[in-house]
């Protein structure tokens, strides 16, 4: 039996605009497994971002429950959803996560850093050799190609072996070639060291390596079923 | 710290330049500290050297310790619990009078005319005061005066001779020249014959009670009566303490811009579950690190200057004042973070993620 590790049950968000209140998210159900990985497609305005920041825990739904690792994540408190966040999450973000005057190397000891805990060097250099950054780990962000930067972002995500990792747009800086291979890495990391990833992106490319891909329209989440 | 430390070490030039006003600022703190407490210290040595509690002038002197007059009979009027000791006080002109040409000749000096016997005179020398033979104040041997040599006085016929030298004998920045009483008096009163007056009585102790005639004054309500001594201190305090609130801002306005560049970073990073605590504590270490680095290198230079420059300027080094200082440097500096602080709190990691 697989694990379950993301799971959103009868989800909905709604705004205050005026007098009006607007369902930006119409009810929705979501199950990650471990070793999956999800891909989301939308257009802009399709509720696609409430749904990631809810699903992050960065706002809370209306109605229902978003459960993390089988925990009640959105019905933890802001500092609560924080503390889950850094140790049950692996970001990879668009323009990259990495912080612009850490070395590669330092960008994973910041968590370290903050756990007050020790650095797992054997780890580490694993995760480099898998990504192959180990020549790049000591450089600045701004000193690698796009493509490096987010194999780098990578390392990152799963350094402190979250069982999410959160993929928002991970390609949209990077040219064919170089985003087939970013995400090829990422999805070889799912399946092997068995997390749930949920990558949003524009590119209809990348669905290929997904192993559920949902639509998400006006605040309508759905399965693609032929993907 | 971790962060903090990282990002100095990777922009060092823009810190450099942020830790470079601190230095300048630190070390114009310091500096005029060190030149206020000299300052000070020269209108004063010679009040603190004494090591009492009050002292005792006629209320028609007006505050004025050289326009006090006193008598024998007042002296023994006076019931005091402690000790008490008679002081003259008057200014004078003095000069070489062989004139060898190594002696900066005409110098102004405050004459203090004691009693051999009693508390007033220093004790880092033990001759005796009797007749012109006179204890001077260290800062005649930088004039080229020396042990034997004669001391005149313009506008009188007596000659001292220098029979000793004590440290840190300034009043009213002028050094002083320790003398018996009635060699005070005669110069004083310009007579062979002169009445036993004096200026006032330096009380070690409590006094009991004395004539409404008299009026008595603590020590340290007795100093800030020396012309000019209030204002001096007054004006150095504001200049000091408005030029660390400066600081504070200065350094508020740096860090503060600097976090509102950051602010996509800080946002990606709270989305990450990184706590707002972390992050502004990150902030903070990162201005306590500018500012230490600032004052230490301040704090150096200053020292270099004191000692090259406290020959030239009256510059000295109390070490209260410097500690009192560097610690309102980190209070205000702190208190500057903080609006970086509330930036931070107010960042919304939403922003970080989709869009």
């Amino acid at each position: 039996m697989k694990k379950v590790l993301i799971e959103m049950k009868n989800v909905t968000k709604d705004f205050l605009q005026g007098d009006n209140v607007i369902r930006a998210l119409k009810p929705t159900n979501l199950v990650a497994y471990e070793g999956e990985m999800i891909g989301i497609v939308g257009p802009s305005g399709s509720g696609k971002s409430t749904f990631l920041t809810i699903l992050g825990g960065l706002q809370k739904p209306s109605t229902g429950q978003v459960f993390l690792n089988s925990k009640p994540f959105s019905e933890l408190s802001v500092k609560e959803k924080s503390k889950l966040r850094l140790e049950e999450i692996g970001f990879i973000l668009q323009a990259s996560n990495l912080i612009p005057f850490l070395t590669v190397k330092e960008q994973l000891v910041l968590y370290n850093k903050i756990m007050r805990s020790k650095v797992d060097k054997v780890w580490m250099t694993e995760l480099f050799d898998k990504l192959g950054v180990e020549k790049l780990k000591d450089k600045y962000p701004n000193e690698l190609s796009g493509g490096e930067r987010q194999r780098s972002a990578i390392a990152k995500a799963l350094y402190h072996n979250p069982n999410v990792i959160f993929a928002d747009e991970p390609t949209a800086s990077l040219d064919t070639n170089k985003a087939y291979e970013v995400v090829k890495l990422l999805a070889r990391e799912t399946k092997e060291q068995k997390k749930a990833t949920i990558m949003v992106t524009h590119d209809e490319r990348m669905l290929e390596f997904c192993d559920k891909v949902y639509v998400i329209v006006d605040g309508v989440l759905s399965q693609r079923v032929n993907a | 710290m971790f962060l903090a430390f990282k990002e100095l070490k990777y922009a060092k030039q823009k810190f450099a330049l942020i830790i470079a006003v601190v230095v300048l600022v630190s070390y114009l703190v310091y500096f005029l500290t060190s030149l206020a407490y000299g300052l000070a210290s020269s209108y004063t040595n010679a009040v603190n050297k004494w090591e009492s509690d009050q002292i005792i002038m006629t209320v028609d002197a007006n505050d004025n310790l050289m326009m006090s007059f006193m008598t024998q009979t007042d002296f023994n009027n006076i019931n005091i619990d402690g000790e008490k000791a008679k002081i003259g006080l008057f200014p004078a002109v003095i000069k070489n009078p062989q004139e060898v040409e190594d002696i900066d000749t005409r110098l102004n000096i405050y004459l203090f005319g004691i009693e051999d016997d009693g508390f007033l005179k220093p004790t880092d020398s033990n001759q005796t005061l009797t007749g012109n033979q006179v204890i001077v104040s260290d800062e005649l041997s930088k004039n080229g005066y020396g042990i034997g040599d004669m001391i005149a006085i313009s506008g009188s016929e007596i000659e001292l001779e220098i029979i000793g030298f004590t440290k840190n004998a300034t009043y009213q920045t002028a050094p002083v020249i320790y003398m018996a009483l009635s060699t005070w008096q005669a110069y004083r009163f310009s007579t062979n014959t002169p009445p036993n007056l004096f200026s006032g009585i330096v009380v070690r102790g409590e006094i009991d009670s004395i004539e409404s005639k008299l009026s008595s004054y603590t020590i340290d309500d007795y100093i800030f009566t020396l012309p000019g001594y209030t204002a001096q201190v007054l004006t150095f305090t504001i200049m000091i303490v408005f030029l660390i609130i400066i600081v504070a801002f200065v350094l508020g306005i740096f860090v503060y811009v600097l976090t509102i560049q950051k602010t996509s970073m800080f946002g990606v990073m709270k989305a990450q579950g990184i706590s707002n605590g972390y992050i502004a504590g990150s902030v903070l270490i990162q201005t306590l690190l500018l500012v230490g680095i600032g004052i230490i290198i301040g704090f150096i230079l200053t020292e270099v200057s004191v000692f090259f420059l406290s020959d030239i300027v009256p510059l000295a080094t109390n070490v209260l004042f410097y500690i009192i200082i560097t610690l309102a440097f980190f209070l205000f500096a702190l208190f500057g973070g903080l609006f970086s602080v509330s930036a931070v709190l107010k960042i919304d990691p939403l922003k970080a993620i989709g869009g």
